[in-house]
């Protein structure tokens, strides 16, 4: 059933994410013809309108990451707190499979967006040459990273890419689960989603200051250390998000109080 | 046919009485096969549950005979609908003369009544 | 449909209750909702769930559909507690619309066909077009009246065990109420409990086999709607209008 509640999920946000690059996609190769003119061309109309299409340019760019945060909020306030909850908490699915989809796609969404931003970018700035220059200095980098640090550059990607992964996940549920608190109640729902989202932070941030302490005491040094703080970093992402799941679903099961 | 229904009587013996009717005057011809329950419930707006316990106590009376695969059709027998009939118009006939007599009305008076409308009718 | 008569018996033989509350009880913070409810509902019966408004009605309907948790007592679905399996058996109308506004009807039968395996398309599909909706529209397009009617399709298109409707003919016009009665009593499973909520006793009665009347989250009676008529001389309607006397 998963697999079909991600199959809905996904026709239900792509019908806004999907126009909303292909739009970035034109500005950006807009962008692309305008950066030539305004580097070519004196004619005061065409420089007006170069950098008109460049402020477009950026403002999409916004609008994408604003909207891919804000599908991620309110799917799960509109689908599964408003009215439709009525439909989706009736079906026969759990509400670990709920909440799985929705994790699963708004993970996708922000991970897909930046992907878009990124090649927005460079599709905007593309020149032939440019491409060789790119490749030749994440080449660099890499190596750089295998020489200096003495790790494998390769190992530290897949490290990063999965703390993204996690990280983005648990700042979802992170939401989420302010939002199943704060819709449990009768009255400011919203106010009290918001309220409880900060409270989340605030706990968060203090237990982090007293974790930075706790460690105090360890040495680090050498490249373990290097593998060692990304996978600790990991392994923190995912308790905070296993809590905040916890919450949510505990909340979803025992408190869902729908209008 | 037309379905109505009271406030007071069960809405089971009111069905039996409407169907009766539509027997008696043809609605539903003698040997002519009946409608699904669920269609005439469906029609009568009433629940199918109700219109099965109404046929069925139709079916004791024997004025309706279900068949195996069928389904479920009006008696062929026209001395007992004539008879059905005829009990259907005591009844009327009762209620009315209670009615009258009510008003204040003889027996002789009512018939004189009766005729005096029933000429006036038919000019 | 001439089975039915059949299928009525074998399903009064096979027993058990499709629903039954078990000493059900239900607060909110410290307002009772539901005080001690007892019953049970055997399969091939229309039951009307009747009640002032704010009478506990909403939050049975809720519980049975696993929307709430109780606060002690328990609520069964064909035997098991409300989760995941029961929801494949129970079809819900709530009180309100809330089908997501930005499908189209295609996209709500695939919807529905997709999650439940009980779901009769083709019939969906026939009561669409019979009321001349275009399957491309959405939802959001829709007038607030044909939205309640697609729902009720929806509810209605499936073979579950239990229909729960809550208030469906709340704040409709007469002509849309006789739909929506038509609609329930031609294509319910047969085999299958039908609660109907609402206040509006009159309109319903004719299609009801028993009613429960509840009354500030107390259980006021349970009985057959024609043994109220026989025993009574006076319809449900008097009846609730002198139960309920303010």
């Amino acid at each position: 059933m998963l697999s079909k509640l991600l199959k809905h999920e996904f026709r239900a946000t792509g019908r806004i994410m999907g126009p909303l690059y292909l739009v970035l996609l034109a500005l950006s190769i807009c962008a692309n013809f305008s950066i030539r003119l305004l580097d070519s061309s004196d004619a005061r109309f065409l420089n007006i309108l170069g950098g008109l299409i460049m402020v477009l340019f950026v403002l999409c760019i916004t609008a994408v990451c604003i909207m891919t945060l804000v599908l991620m909020i309110n799917r799960f306030r509109t689908n599964l707190l408003g009215d439709e909850g009525y439909v989706m908490f009736t079906l026969p699915v759990s509400v670990h499979e709920q909440v799985w989809s929705k994790i699963i796609v708004s993970v996708v969404w922000f991970i897909a967006t930046g992907v878009a931003v990124c090649l927005a970018a460079l599709i905007a700035a593309f020149r032939v040459a440019y491409v060789g220059q790119i490749v030749e200095a994440i080449r660099e980098v890499m190596a750089h990273i295998t020489a200096y640090y003495a790790i494998n550059g390769v190992g530290f990607l897949l490290e990063f890419i999965v703390l993204c992964f996690v990280g983005i996940a648990s700042s979802c549920l992170q939401c989420y689960a302010s939002m199943a608190v704060g819709h449990s109640f009768a009255n400011h729902k919203t106010l009290l989603s918001v309220v409880f989202f900060f409270v989340f932070q605030f706990a968060l941030q203090f237990l982090g200051l007293s974790g930075a302490f706790s460690f105090e005491g360890f040495n680090f040094g050498g490249p373990q250390a290097i593998h060692a703080f990304m996978l600790i970093l990991i392994g923190l992402s995912a308790a905070v998000g296993a809590v905040f799941y916890i919450i949510t679903t505990q909340m979803l099961k025992k408190r869902l109080n729908l209008e | 046919m037309n379905w109505q229904f009271n406030n007071d009587a069960p809405i089971y013996s009111q069905l039996i009485g409407q169907i009766k009717q539509g027997i008696v005057s043809g609605a539903f011809p003698a040997g002519e096969r009946l409608p699904s329950v669920r269609d005439m419930a469906t029609e009568a707006g009433v629940n199918p549950n109700t219109m099965q316990r109404a046929l069925t106590e139709l079916e004791r009376d024997g004025l309706v005979f279900s068949q195996r695969t069928a389904g479920r059709f009006v008696t062929e027998d026209r001395t007992m609908i004539e008879t059905a009939k005829r009990k259907l118009a005591e009844t009327h006939i009762q209620s009315f003369l209670t009615a009258m007599s009510r008003l204040g009305y003889q027996k002789e008076e009512i018939l004189t009544l009766v005729r005096q409308e029933a000429t006036q009718g038919e000019e | 449909m001439d089975n039915l008569e059949n299928e009525a018996l074998s399903t009064q033989h096979s027993g058990g209750a499709v629903l039954e509350c078990k000493d059900l009880s239900k607060s909110y913070g410290n307002m009772p909702a539901l005080n001690h409810i007892n019953f049970s509902i055997e399969p091939g019966r229309i039951v009307g769930l009747l009640g002032p408004n704010g009478s506990g009605k909403t939050t049975l309907i809720k519980l049975v559909n696993g929307l709430l948790t109780p606060s002690s007592g328990e609520v069964l679905v064909d035997g098991m507690a409300p989760g995941k399996q029961t929801r494949a058996e129970v079809s819900f109308l709530p009180d309100r619309t809330c089908l997501p506004t930005w499908m189209t009807a295609t996209q709500l039968l695939d919807f529905y066909q997709d999650f439940y395996a009980d779901f009769r398309r083709d019939a969906a599909e026939e009561m669409l077009e019979h009321l001349g909706i275009n399957k491309k529209q959405t939802i959001k397009q829709m007038s607030k009246g044909t939205r309640e009617k697609v729902q009720l399709i929806m509810v209605m298109s499936r073979s579950a065990k239990l229909y729960l409707l809550d208030e469906p003919i709340g704040g409709v016009d007469p002509a849309t109420r006789d739909y929506i009665l038509t609609t329930i009593i031609t294509n319910y499973n047969p085999e299958a409990a039908v609660i109907i909520s609402t206040h509006l006793i009159s309109d319903v009665e004719k299609v009801l086999d028993e009613v429960i009347f509840i009354n500030q989250g107390q259980m006021v009676l349970q009985s057959s709607v024609d043994q109220i008529r026989e025993e009574k001389g006076m319809s449900v309607d008097a009846l609730f209008r002198e139960v309920f006397k303010c």
